[in-house]
């Protein structure tokens, strides 16, 4: 239930009178859903799944309202079921309530009062359960994470370490300098795994944790930022490196999350290039228009296989042997996105290379 | 000089009579091939090795490959790669026809100490023993004696 919707309630009794006075009293404050059988009353189960209240006459001719609940409890064990019921019941009522079938009776016959004061306690009930549940699931998920993240640094934080360990051991008994040279550069991209690792934790961290800060985001200054750190690997790995941005006008949004989603992309850009490639290429084009920025992270390099282009942002995925990659980056970029309304589309071809395109909607103020 | 002392060091590999080993290995880090590589070359005791950063690639070359009668190949198979891991790998391997897996013995390498990766390697006939990583001159020789 959506904060200031009205509680939606199922009153199931089989006089049309009692139905038609409940539904005059009671339907200024709540939705109310009336039923003269419990068949009707399965109907709009199904087809409200939001009904939050369930009431209940015990006398009907097909079967008792404690029967009713019984079974409904199991089909539709979400909603709070209350019995309408007289004092002549009262020894199979307290049994159901005593099972958990019913969470209170009211006694007939009712008062509006009695009525409204029980629906509101219900309704109560309800929406802790539902936070419950939802707050569960929430839970689950973060334990969920937290056995991928302790299996992964077994794998990704301890594998490049005993590769180190195990490099130490054999540099003891190496004599040729240069072959020892080739040893500590694969040793040196070890370390730099595990480093990388440690950031990816630390980015995905402040992403969960973090709130959104929104500010006014100037694409120019921050694509000049980050383009000076990529325009040293560029040089060095002698890649074609542009960009060029189009801003028309004032963009909000998390700059915490754009420059770790710039980051990652243009990691990944520059990282999986082909070795064979004599023009190797990256261009970064970033626009906005009508509150809607555009960011496309193009690259000539090794393209994802369209096997597995569909799992690339999976939690510890990665795609490729390519010796490079946590398996966070992108999932961390998705999860971000997730965060800020926006989206991440992926067109890539096998050696030839792969283009990203983000579209993030931008917040209509700043936050205070 | 370093051939004999490596000899001394570890007789038991040079008593197998007339069978050349090759070996094999399967690991996506090219520091765990190279460690590997250089391990194995100095037992003095191989014949041919290769590495392959792909365990599919291993695999088309272990399909592909005629099966020589003189010599027997050691796989070392590491457990957690990307595309095909080592698991698979391995269910992929033992489908292959006789006449070639029975040329190979296979072990697993792996940093993990996950103790459902250690349990699994229980669970395939074709894997001979678990080693834990770094591979050492040591714990070669011990499987190789």
């Amino acid at each position: 239930m959506k904060t200031g919707e009205k509680i939606k309630i199922l009153y199931i009794d089989d006089e049309q009178n009692n139905l038609n006075g409940f539904k005059a009293t009671f339907r200024f404050d709540y939705t109310v859903y009336i039923a003269s059988n419990t068949t009707l009353a399965y109907d709009f189960l199904r087809d409200h799944n939001d009904i939050s209240v369930v009431l209940c006459d015990q006398r009907m001719p097909d079967k008792t309202g404690v029967q009713f609940f019984e079974e409904m409890r199991k089909l539709y064990p979400d909603p709070v079921r209350m019995l309408i019921t007289g004092y002549t019941d009262i020894e199979s009522v307290i049994d159901s309530v005593n099972r958990g079938h019913i969470f209170r009776y009211i006694k007939k016959p009712w008062t509006d009062h009695d009525v409204r004061s029980a629906i509101e306690e219900a309704n109560k009930f309800y929406l802790t359960n539902s936070m419950l549940v939802e707050k569960n699931k929430e839970l689950q998920s973060a334990y969920d994470e937290l056995g991928k993240f302790a299996y992964s640094i077994t794998h990704d934080v301890r594998g490049p370490l005993v590769s180190v360990i195990g490099a130490l051991e054999l540099a003891k008994e190496m004599d040729d300098i240069n072959e020892l040279r080739e040893l500590l550069g694969m040793m040196a991209e070890a370390v730099r795994k595990i480093d990388e690792y440690i950031k990816n934790t630390h980015e995905y961290y402040k992403l969960k944790r973090g709130a959104l800060q929104f500010t006014a985001i100037d694409f120019n200054r921050l694509m000049g930022d980050i383009g000076a750190i990529f325009r040293v690997v560029a040089v060095n790995d002698d890649i074609t490196f542009s960009w060029q941005v189009d801003q028309g006008g004032l963009f909000y949004s998390d700059e915490i999350s754009i420059k770790m989603i710039l980051n990652n992309l243009l990691s990944n850009a520059f990282n999986f290039q082909k070795k064979s490639e004599t023009n190797k290429v990256v261009d970064v084009k970033i626009s906005m228009n009508d509150n809607l920025a555009e960011i496309e992270v193009h690259d000539n390099g090794i393209g994802i296989h369209e096997d597995y282009i569909n799992n690339i942002f999976t939690m510890f995925y990665r795609a490729t042997s390519e010796d490079t990659g946590s398996g966070l980056g992108l999932y961390n970029v998705k999860d971000a996105l997730n965060k800020l309304g926006g989206k991440i589309e992926v067109a890539s071809k096998l050696n030839e290379g792969t283009t990203f395109k983000v579209t993030i909607p931008g917040n209509l103020h700043g936050t205070k | 000089m370093r051939e004999q002392r490596l000899k001394s060091l570890y007789p038991a590999i040079y008593m197998v009579p007339n069978k050349k080993l090759n070996f094999v290995v399967i690991d996506d880090s090219k520091l765990d091939c190279f460690i590997a590589e250089k391990i194995i070359r100095n037992t003095g005791k191989c014949e041919s090795i290769r590495s392959f950063l792909q365990a599919h690639d291993a695999l088309d070359h272990i399909a592909a490959n005629p099966v020589d009668d003189q010599s027997h190949t050691i796989l070392l198979v590491d457990i957690q790669m990307p595309i095909m891991n080592g698991f698979e790998f391995v269910e992929a391997f033992e489908k292959l026809p006789l006449e070639i897996t029975s040329n190979y013995t296979v072990y697993i390498i792996s940093s993990s100490i996950n103790e459902a990766d250690l349990n699994k390697v229980h669970n395939y006939r074709s894997v001979k023993q678990f080693l834990n990583k770094p591979l050492t001159s040591n714990n070669l020789s011990v499987l190789l004696g």
